[in-house]
């Protein structure tokens, strides 16, 4: 049994995680979309409104529980720490952005280029961060 | 914390990858270990003492 992170030889555990990652990944941009979509061409109750909101944020939570469900399982202990240690510089990586958007969109000048959705960034920082994790023990 | 992991790994003519298998973990996990950049769990140390037939006080010793 070979467990290793990179694309030719994950385990099965890491295969569905990363299968069930990506699908709520999706889920959460779909669910986002449709919510705004929703709210610019059906003008629903300020009640819907609240309700709609909630939606994107159920995958959200699926990645939470995906990862948690990850880290439980993993037998390898040193791949669990180069994961947690991913998913700090993710979660860092996307307060820093985000911080740093927020101050910067509260200027009414700036113009928002595109919505980034902080979920999409942290996933996309963990991946990242995995992947050089990875190259430096390699 | 210091190991004769590579050694001991030597000695057998097994490759970071065949003492991975046998430990059913990663071969980089292996290489963490042997580098002295991760210290293995109490459950692994015993798996590989068992492995090597060897005390765990033989294969690591608590020096920098």
């Amino acid at each position: 049994m070979n467990i290793q992170l990179c694309n030719k030889q994950l385990s099965p555990l890491q295969r569905r995680t990363m299968a069930l990652f990506g699908a709520n990944l999706g889920l959460t941009a779909v669910f986002s979309l449709a919510t705004r979509d929703l709210f610019q061409q059906a003008h629903p109750s300020t009640l819907l409104v609240y309700l709609a909101a909630i939606l994107p944020t159920i995958p959200v939570a699926g990645v939470v529980v995906v990862v948690s469900r990850y880290l439980t399982r993993e037998t390898d202990d040193f791949i669990r720490m180069l994961v947690v240690q991913s998913l700090l510089w993710g979660l860092g990586i996307t307060f820093v952005v985000d911080t740093y958007l927020g101050g910067l969109f509260a200027n009414p000048q700036i113009f928002r280029l595109i919505p980034i959705l902080n979920i999409d960034l942290f996933c996309v920082s963990v991946g990242v961060a995995v992947r050089i994790q990875l190259w430096r023990n390699r | 914390m210091k190991n004769r992991l590579r050694i001991l790994r030597a000695e057998r003519d097994w490759s970071q990858a065949d003492l991975a298998d046998r430990l059913q973990v990663s071969r980089q996990s292996v290489n963490a270990i042997e580098t002295g950049r991760f210290d293995p769990s109490l459950p692994l140390a015993f798996k590989l003492a068992k492995l090597f037939a060897t005390p765990i006080e033989q294969i690591f010793t608590d020096e920098e």
